[in-house]
């Protein structure tokens, strides 16, 4: 069983360090819109596009950026008692409330879902059987949503980054939760670094 | 239940979730659910996500990821250590002189970045060893850095400034020049009191006999590492002053020049680059998804009247008058920031405070500056605190959790003292923005 | 028996709601007592208003006003709500073209479809330039920066202005960060209640458009549930709100011009302002070859500015 939970916890820490790791760079990205933002409005006529592609871009870089966050444990917590622990205390303690924030992201996720089938022209209530619909052709794409800016972009793509960012924080969250039953079972595995 | 109830069992839940440790955003996200699924009824699961499209659409925030990178370009290029350098020169051969220049290099560092992480960095890598090399007393240093450290989001660019401005929306560009002068004052503070201390007793900050023995010519060349802050301040605030940039444009301004001053310096190897921009990922993720929870929180916290009814236990229940109310609110924050996130206390509460005081006939960019500085206490007070968590992880084994917590009292209470004139005197806040953008 | 309760969500942020929407709701509130409870939330409030059409459908909001346009409702009649450019010339046209020229049937039929339930729809102001630089011809247009609404940003693209969308509440901000040159958005009042006519300097006093159009929806469930004499009684406190914009707008307007100190006017000459007027007929037709719907909207609202220039003063002169 523990042997599973490891390669588990391998496969996501692996996954997620690696996109994480590209997405650190969507800073520069970011940095260069901004910046053709104010080239553009200097010298030519200001873009109609940047302001909402800097927002797209900040977006995938927090979402899909948070797992790597979480490993290297930029997440504050609030550490009075947490500090003073021992390692199994500790693990002990987080094995059980990890449930909260796994909880916190399945909402999310869930909404994510039905947003994202909103933005594909879905009204209905179960996302889940839309998506599944999709997939056997028993659903249609509808009315593609756009964003109410006078670039008009569709939505559906941001919103799917943004379902894809909570995925990866859920199969995060559900490693570190790996990781605490296995320190509970002894085994040594080291703590986030700040 | 009444709303005063849902609302303080809201409040209660959330704060025991978070003693636990569990990481801030999950406990404030998950008190938000749970809420919203028990109480809201249908459609209650939807607004956690829409926090999320509400988020995307705060487009200053857009500044956070940048100026965390200035900040982190500086500590990590070390284009800090110039600096200090002037500083120690110039100012290690009187009593408590070190401390005094550790102040200045971090008034200038406030200049260039938006956080006091950095500031925290720099001051425990640079300045920490040194000055107790140097006999400085141990609680003297670490209350200056942690104290020095906080004046990143008083002086501009600030990053808690840009939050406050969103969420009271009022004009950034007045905010952070209302920052500048308490910043100033405060750092004068921080000075007197340290000069004063180190004259009572010297052998808190020794003065340093050989700290200015270098040729007239070399210290003043020193001085001119001054330069590149003021230089980089002013790339950036310049052009969004005068209104040719917008802001996030200047803040992406601003990380550039950070970048090419690094560059320029010969400083900025890929380590330097790959450590910075892996931690600005990471401090703008942890920002950024507590806003994300903290929304959702205040958006369902809002759904359930708890506003209304906060609102309607200050001004009819209680009956008091506005400064009392505004000093209430004031310690109600500093009591929240010992123990919650800043961040969220400003995204869960301010809601709930600013318009009351706007409607009580405050002005919110003075009112923005307390709030700074309020946060600035809640960063370095037990139990929770942001710069304390970094002093903690980033000390020496000689400074115990003792020393830490213990370092920063006199500070505190400067801080206090800055306040209450804050309070009393609102034109040294106002006077900058009123002068500039000629109200 | 237990009070309803309903949460509704303006596009409105709290100063400009004080006036086109709160007395509304305090007046239902008082009169429905016990029976009945709406809780109003401003814009951006519970949902940002992009995700209000979508609230609503699913109930995390019961009831909403706004315009079709800024809510983003997945319609096709969802280009006529704000300012479609030159479709109305003064307030009152917009209930003569729902309620006698037969734009209520086809927004009933519209928002069934998608389960919501279109309640009236009412008229709010003109749509005018507040910029910091003047505009005194088609030419300062260019390059400019503004909020306004993603239909009229759409038209007026073609004159070199940038169309910026941000939420309503930020725009103060925008304008004083420099995110944003003006604002075109609403007429003076707005301007003046909402604070805008402190940041910005000129009034351009041309407008695209005589009149915003915007509505009260429901979810349908919801509504459907209400007892016939509550739902009477919400059409009745919408149709004082759609009243008192009425009068508030028009009689505002004039005065702001008159002796409003904030900001001064100015005007591009008729005959020049003639091509956004033409270009306005373009684009209907550009927007009516988009789907029969909007065919059949257009045709109503040409029909509609036919009459009125035929039945001559008042209605419309020259
Ligand atoms: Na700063
Ligand atoms: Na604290």
């Amino acid at each position: 069983m523990i042997g599973v939970m490891l390669s588990y916890v391998r496969v996501v820490d692996a996954v997620n360090r690696r996109v994480g790791r590209i997405m650190m760079y969507g800073l520069f990205v970011m940095m260069a819109i901004l910046l053709w933002s104010s080239i553009s409005k200097t010298f030519f006529l200001p873009s109609l596009w940047t302001l909402e592609m800097a927002q797209f871009a900040m977006v995938a870089y927090y979402m899909i950026g948070g797992p790597y966050a979480i490993q290297m444990g930029s997440n504050v917590r609030m550490d009075l008692f947490y500090s003073g622990w021992s390692v199994r205390r500790k693990a002990a303690i987080d094995a059980f409330t990890v449930f909260f924030l796994i909880f916190y992201l399945g909402v999310l996720f869930y909404g994510g879902l039905g947003s994202t089938a909103y933005s594909l022209g879905y009204w209905g209530t179960e996302p889940f059987s839309f998506f599944g619909g999709l997939l056997t052709g028993s659903e249609e794409i509808g009315r593609l949503e756009r964003s109410s800016t006078a670039w008009r972009p569709f939505i559906w793509p941001v919103k799917a980054l943004m379902i894809l960012g909570i995925f990866l924080m859920l199969l995060q969250a559900v490693a570190e939760f790996f990781k605490d039953i296995a320190r509970l079972a002894g085994h040594d595995i080291p703590e986030a670094a700040i | 239940m009444s709303q005063e109830n849902i609302a303080l069992f809201m409040f209660a839940t959330m704060l025991l979730l978070l003693l636990t440790g569990q990481r801030v955003f999950g406990a404030i996200g998950a008190v938000a659910c749970i809420a919203a699924l028990a109480l809201y009824g249908t459609g209650g699961q939807d607004i956690p996500f829409a926090a999320a499209m509400k988020l995307m659409k705060w487009y200053p925030l857009l500044t956070l990821p940048m100026f965390i990178f200035m900040g982190y370009v500086l500590s990590e290029s070390g284009l800090a250590d110039d600096l200090y350098a002037m500083f120690h020169v110039w100012f290690g051969q009187m009593n408590g002189g070190l401390a005094i220049g550790t102040i200045g290099l971090m008034v200038l560092i406030s200049a260039m970045n938006g956080l006091s992480v950095a500031g925290m960095a720099i001051g425990a890598t640079i300045a920490l060893p040194e000055l107790l090399r140097r006999g400085y007393d141990k609680r003297m240093v670490t209350g200056v850095i942690q104290a020095g450290s906080s004046l990143g989001i008083l002086v501009p660019p600030s990053v808690v400034l840009v939050l406050y401005a969103m969420i009271a929306r009022q004009p950034v560009g007045q905010l952070w020049l209302a920052g500048i002068v308490p910043g100033l004052m405060m750092a004068a503070m921080f000075v007197v009191y340290i000069w004063l201390r180190c004259r009572i007793q010297p052998e808190l900050g020794p003065a340093l006999p050989d700290a200015g023995d270098v040729p007239r010519a070399e210290k003043i060349r020193l001085l001119g590492a001054g330069v590149l802050p003021l230089l980089i301040f002013a790339a950036m605030m310049v052009p969004f002053v005068n209104g040719w940039t917008s802001l996030v444009e200047s803040s992406a301004i601003g990380a550039l020049t950070a970048f090419f001053a690094a560059v320029a310096k010969g400083r900025m190897s890929w380590k330097v680059f790959e450590t910075s921009t892996r931690q600005t990922l990471g401090i703008s993720c942890m920002f950024m998804w507590i806003i994300l929870a903290a929304l959702g929180f205040g958006a369902i916290f809002d759904g359930l009247g708890a506003v209304r009814a906060i609102d309607s236990l200050f001004t009819e229940q209680l009956g008091l008058s506005p400064w009392m109310i505004l000093i209430l609110m004031q310690l109600s924050f500093i009591i929240m920031g010992t123990f919650l996130d800043d961040t969220a206390m400003l995204v869960i509460v301010a809601p709930l405070y600013v318009p009351l005081v706007g409607a009580l006939g405050f002005d919110l960019i003075w009112y923005g500056v307390l709030y700074t500085i309020t946060t600035q206490i809640a960063y370095m007070t037990p139990p929770f605190g942001y710069n304390l968590f970094l002093m903690r992880a980033m000390a020496p084994p000689e400074i115990g959790l003792r020393d830490i917590y213990v370092s920063i009292i006199p500070f505190v209470g400067v801080m206090v003292v800055a306040l209450v004139i804050l309070m009393a005197f609102p034109q040294i806040a106002l006077w900058l923005p009123d002068y500039v953008y000629g109200k | 028996q237990s009070t309803i309760k309903w949460r509704m969500q303006t596009y409105a942020g709290p100063a400009l709601a004080a006036h086109v929407i709160d007395p509304a709701i305090e007046m239902f509130n008082k009169i429905a007592g016990d029976r009945m409870q709406i809780e109003l939330f401003y814009a951006d409030q519970l949902v940002p208003t992009g995700e209000l059409f979508r609230a609503m459908q699913r109930g995390t909001i019961d009831a909403v006003q706004s315009d079709d346009d800024s809510m983003a409702s997945p319609t096709d009649v969802t280009v006529f709500g704000g300012y479609f450019p030159f479709a109305s010339r003064y307030s009152l046209d917009v209930p003569v073209l729902f309620n006698q020229y037969g734009l209520n049937e086809i927004w009933d039929e519209e928002y069934s479809a998608v389960g919501v339930k279109h309640i009236s729809a009412g008229a709010w102001d003109p749509c005018h330039f507040a910029t910091k630089d003047p505009i005194r011809s088609l030419a300062d247009l260019k390059g400019k920066r503004v909020f306004t609404f993603p239909t009229a940003g759409r038209f007026l693209s073609q004159f070199g202005v940038v169309p910026v969308t941000l939420p309503w509440e930020d725009i103060e901000v925008a304008v004083q960060t420099g995110e944003l040159d003006g604002i075109a958005w609403s007429g003076i009042t707005e301007d003046y209640t909402v604070g805008w006519a402190d940041v910005t300097n000129y009034f351009l006093t041309n407008n695209i458009s005589g009149a915003w159009a915007g509505s009260f929806f429901a979810n349908m469930d919801r509504w459907n549930e209400l007892p016939e004499d509550l739902q009477t009684l919400f059409r009745v406190c919408c149709d004082q709100s759609h009243y008192y914009r009425q009068w508030w707008y028009w009689g505002g307007e004039a005065s702001l011009r008159v002796d409003g100190t904030k900001m001064e006017l100015t005007t591009i000459p008729d005959a020049e302002w003639a091509q956004v007027e033409e270009a306005a007929i373009k684009f209907w037709d550009e927007i009516a070859a988009e789907s029969p719907t909007k065919a059949k909207v257009v045709e109503i609202i040409k029909k509609y500015n036919a009459d009125m220039q035929k039945a001559g003063r008042p209605y419309r002169y020259g």
